[in-house]
C-alpha cells in the first residue's frame, strides 16, 4: 500500500515500537519508579524527536521535488506525516507522566486508580498502526479512532473517583497529581484519533468531514444548544459519506450567490450516470424537486457532473437549530410534498418486501465496525434463543411471503441529512438520488424514522424534537396505509426498521448508541419471527422501539 | 425526584427462591413490581421495552447467576402522539 520513498518505511516502523516502547516504559515506571528508567524514558524522547523531523523532512521532500506523484501517493505521505506528528505528541505526553510521579508522597498512591488499563488500551492501538497501514485496513483504523472514546470513558471513571475522594479532603496532593497523569493519557486518546484519521485518509482518500463537524458544533453553540461536545459523534457525519468527492465551485475570492452556487460531483461513471438518470426521473415527477444537471461528463471509469447548489437547511439542521414553528413548517412541506409524490406516482401491483436482503448485503460492513453485533446460539434451560445467523434466516424466508400492494417512486437514501428545507419558499428538496427508484413506500419511511433516532445528540430537549418528527412520519404513514387498503403494513415496517437500526450501526462509534440500535434491530427481528404462521395482517409493531 | 432504591440480600433454599420468581413474573404481566421497607414502596412500571441481561459464571466452588432488567420511561406516552395524528390532514 505504502509507496517506497527512500527509507520511510523504515524510520515509521522505528517510530512506532520507539513510542510503544515509551509507553511501556512509561507503565513500568509508574508501578516501580527508578532514576535510571527515568533517564531512559527522557533520552529516548529526544531520539523520538530527531526520527520525526527525518520522516517529515522525507515527506515534504518528496512531495516538493517528485511532479508525478499520483493523489493517491500524496495521500499517502501526508498521511504518514500527520501519523508521526501525533506519535511523537504520544512520546511528549510519556515524560510529562513521569514527570508527575515526583510529585506524589507515595509513589504508589497511582496504584488505586485504573491507569494501567488506559495504557494496556493505547499499546494495543499503537500495535494496530503498521498493519493496518501496511495492508490499507479499514477496521483497523477505525478501532483506532475508537480509543478516543474508549479512553475518554475510561477517564471519566477515574475523575469520578478522584473527586468523590477529594471531597473526603484527604490526599488531595497525591490526588490531584494522579489526576494530571490520568488526563495526560486520555489526551493520548485526542493524538489516536488524529492517527487513525490519517490512516483513513490514506486508505480512502478523503479527509473525514472534520469541518462538518466544526461546522455542526458552531451551529449548535450559536444556537444554545450546549450539547457537550463529546455527545456529538463525529462518526454520524461520516455517515452521510456518499463515495463522491463533492465540492463547491466558485471563484477563490468571490462570495457564493446561494442561488447560482453548483456541486461538482465526482466519482464511478456508473454511480454518477445512475444519480444522473434518477435526476432526470424526478424532474419529470416532480419538477423543482431535485437539482438541475448543468453538464455531465463520462470519461472512462469515471464521470463528472455539475449539478446545482439547493439553498436551504437539511432537514436534521432544522431539528437541531431551528425553532419550533419553523420545524413544524418543515414539517407540513415535506408531508404535503410526499403525499404528491406517492399519489402521483403510485402502481398497485404487488412487490415483495426486500428488507432482509438489504441487512446482509451491509451485515459485513457492520460487523467490521462492531466485531459484537452477532450472537451465537445460546439456550437458558429448556429455552433456546437463535443466534443472529438463524434469525436472518428465518426472517428471510418468511418474508419471501410478505408483499407490498403498491410501489411508489423513493428517493432511495430518506435521511433527514438527504432533506433539504428552504423556508423562504416553502418547499423541500431532495439531493443525493444516486439510489432512487421504485418500491415500497415504507422503504423511504424507514430510512427517515430512524434517521431521525440515530442523531447523536442525547440532550432530551432534542430528544424530544427527535421523537416528535418520529411520530409525526409515523402516524403519516399509518394514514396513508389506512387509506390505502395496506393491510401487511406494520409487518413491512417491522423489517424495515430492523434493518435501518442494524445497518446503521456501521455510522456509530459510540458503542453504547449503537448497541442500543442493534438490540433494538434484533428485537424486531425477533417479534416478526414469532408471528410466523399467523396473517402478517394481524401483525401489531411494537411502536415504543421507535422511540428514545 | 431522587432515585429511590431498594436492597434486598438473604440465604434462601430452591423453593423459596421460586416464590420470589414467581412475584417479580407477576408483577411483569400486570405492570407493576412493588417493593417495600417497612411500609416504604417502590413501585415499579416495567416499559414495554426491556433490556434483559443473563450473566453465569461457574467457580471452582460454586456459581453465579445474576439475570437484570432494566428500562427507560416510556417517550411514546409522554408524546401524546394523538395530538400529532389530529395535525395531518
Amino acid at each position: 500500500m505504502m509507496q517506497p520513498i527512500e527509507g520511510l518505511g523504515e524510520n515509521f516502523r522505528f517510530l512506532v515500537l520507539e513510542v510503544s516502547n515509551q509507553l511501556q516504559s512509561s507503565r513500568e515506571f509508574l508501578g516501580a519508579p527508578s532514576h535510571a528508567l527515568y533517564d531512559k524514558i527522557v533520552s529516548r524522547d529526544d531520539y523520538i524527536d530527531n526520527l520525526k523531523n527525518i520522516i517529515e523532512n522525507k515527506c515534504f521532500s518528496t512531495i516538493h521535488r517528485e511532479k508525478d506523484l499520483s493523489k493517491q501517493a500524496i495521500n499517502q505521505i501526508r498521511s504518514a506525516q500527520i501519523i508521526c506528528v501525533n506519535l511523537e505528541r504520544i512520546a511528549d505526553f510519556c515524560v510529562n507522566i513521569v514527570r508527575q510521579v515526583g510529585y506524589f508522597h507515595d509513589p504508589a498512591f497511582l496504584g488505586r486508580f485504573e491507569y494501567k488499563e488506559m495504557i494496556d488500551h493505547i499499546l494495543e492501538c499503537l500495535a494496530l498502526i503498521q498493519p493496518s497501514r501496511e495492508k490499507g485496513d479499514l477496521s483497523g483504523a477505525l478501532t483506532i479512532c475508537r480509543a478516543e472514546f474508549e479512553l475518554d470513558r475510561m477517564y471519566k471513571k477515574n475523575f469520578d473517583r478522584i473527586m468523590a475522594e477529594l471531597r473526603t479532603g484527604l490526599h488531595v496532593e497525591d490526588l490531584i497529581t494522579a489526576l494530571f497523569i490520568i488526563r495526560y493519557l486520555e489526551r493520548i486518546g485526542d493524538s489516536l484519533l488524529n492517527v487513525g484519521e490519517a490512516l483513513i485518509f490514506a486508505i480512502i482518500g478523503e479527509k473525514i468531514k472534520i469541518e462538518q463537524f466544526q461546522a455542526l458544533q458552531q451551529t449548535l453553540s450559536k444556537s444554545g444548544i450546549n450539547a457537550p461536545l463529546s455527545e456529538i459523534d463525529f462518526q454520524s457525519i461520516w455517515g452521510s459519506r456518499s463515495g463522491c468527492r463533492i465540492s463547491r465551485v466558485s471563484a477563490k475570492d468571490q462570495r457564493v450567490d446561494p442561488a447560482q452556487g453548483s456541486i461538482f460531483k465526482e466519482g464511478n461513471v456508473h454511480k454518477i450516470r445512475r444519480e444522473k438518470e434518477n435526476i432526470e426521473s424526478w424532474a419529470s415527477i416532480y419538477p423543482g424537486l431535485g437539482p438541475k444537471i448543468f453538464s455531465y461528463h463520462e470519461d472512462g471509469e469515471n464521470a463528472s457532473m455539475l449539478v446545482e447548489f439547493l439553498s436551504g437547511c437539511t432537514l436534521d439542521e432544522v431539528l437541531l437549530t431551528a425553532s419550533e414553528e419553523t420545524i413544524e413548517n418543515a414539517w407540513f412541506v415535506v408531508r404535503e410534498t410526499l403525499a404528491e409524490i406517492w399519489k402521483t406516482t403510485l402502481v398497485a401491483a404487488p412487490a415483495p418486501s426486500a428488507s432482509m436482503r438489504q441487512l446482509s448485503a451491509r451485515l459485513d460492513s457492520v460487523l467490521q465496525v462492531h466485531p459484537g453485533f452477532k450472537r451465537a446460539h445460546r439456550g437458558i434451560g429448556e429455552t433456546s434463543i437463535l443466534s443472529t445467523e438463524e434469525i436472518l434466516a428465518a426472517c428471510r424466508d418468511l418474508e419471501s411471503g410478505l408483499f407490498a400492494p403498491a410501489t411508489v417512486f423513493n428517493h432511495g437514501d430518506f435521511n433527514l441529512n438527504n432533506i433539504v428545507y428552504n423556508h423562504a419558499k416553502q418547499r423541500i428538496h431532495f439531493i443525493d438520488l444516486y439510489r432512487s427508484g421504485r418500491g415500497d413506500f415504507l422503504q423511504d419511511v424507514s430510512v427517515f424514522l430512524v434517521s431521525n433516532f440515530r442523531v447523536p445528540v442525547f440532550s432530551p430537549e432534542i430528544r424530544e424534537r427527535l421523537n416528535q418528527m418520529i411520530a409525526r412520519m409515523h402516524a403519516f404513514a399509518s394514514q396513508w396505509a389506512a387509506e390505502h387498503g395496506d393491510a401487511t403494513f406494520q409487518a413491512r415496517l417491522c423489517l424495515a426498521l430492523a434493518r435501518s437500526f442494524y445497518t446503521s450501526t456501521r455510522f456509530e462509534m459510540n458503542h453504547d448508541f449503537a448497541e442500543e440500535m442493534y438490540l433494538r434491530g434484533v428485537y424486531l427481528l425477533e417479534k416478526f419471527l414469532r408471528h410466523k404462521d399467523q396473517p402478517w395482517e394481524s401483525f401489531e409493531l411494537p411502536v415504543d422501539v421507535l422511540y428514545s | 425526584m431522587g432515585d429511590e432504591k431498594f436492597t434486598f440480600e438473604s440465604l434462601q433454599d430452591p423453593k423459596t427462591i421460586r416464590d420470589y420468581l414467581q412475584s417479580v413474573i407477576d408483577g411483569i404481566d400486570k405492570g407493576r413490581v412493588i417493593l417495600s421497607t417497612e411500609g416504604q414502596e417502590i413501585v415499579l412500571h416495567p416499559a414495554n421495552l426491556l433490556k434483559f441481561s443473563v450473566k453465569a459464571k461457574k467457580k471452582s466452588d460454586g456459581g453465579k447467576l445474576n439475570m437484570s432488567i432494566a428500562w427507560k420511561e416510556s417517550k411514546r406516552e409522554a408524546l401524546k402522539v394523538g395530538e400529532i395524528i389530529s395535525i395531518s390532514s
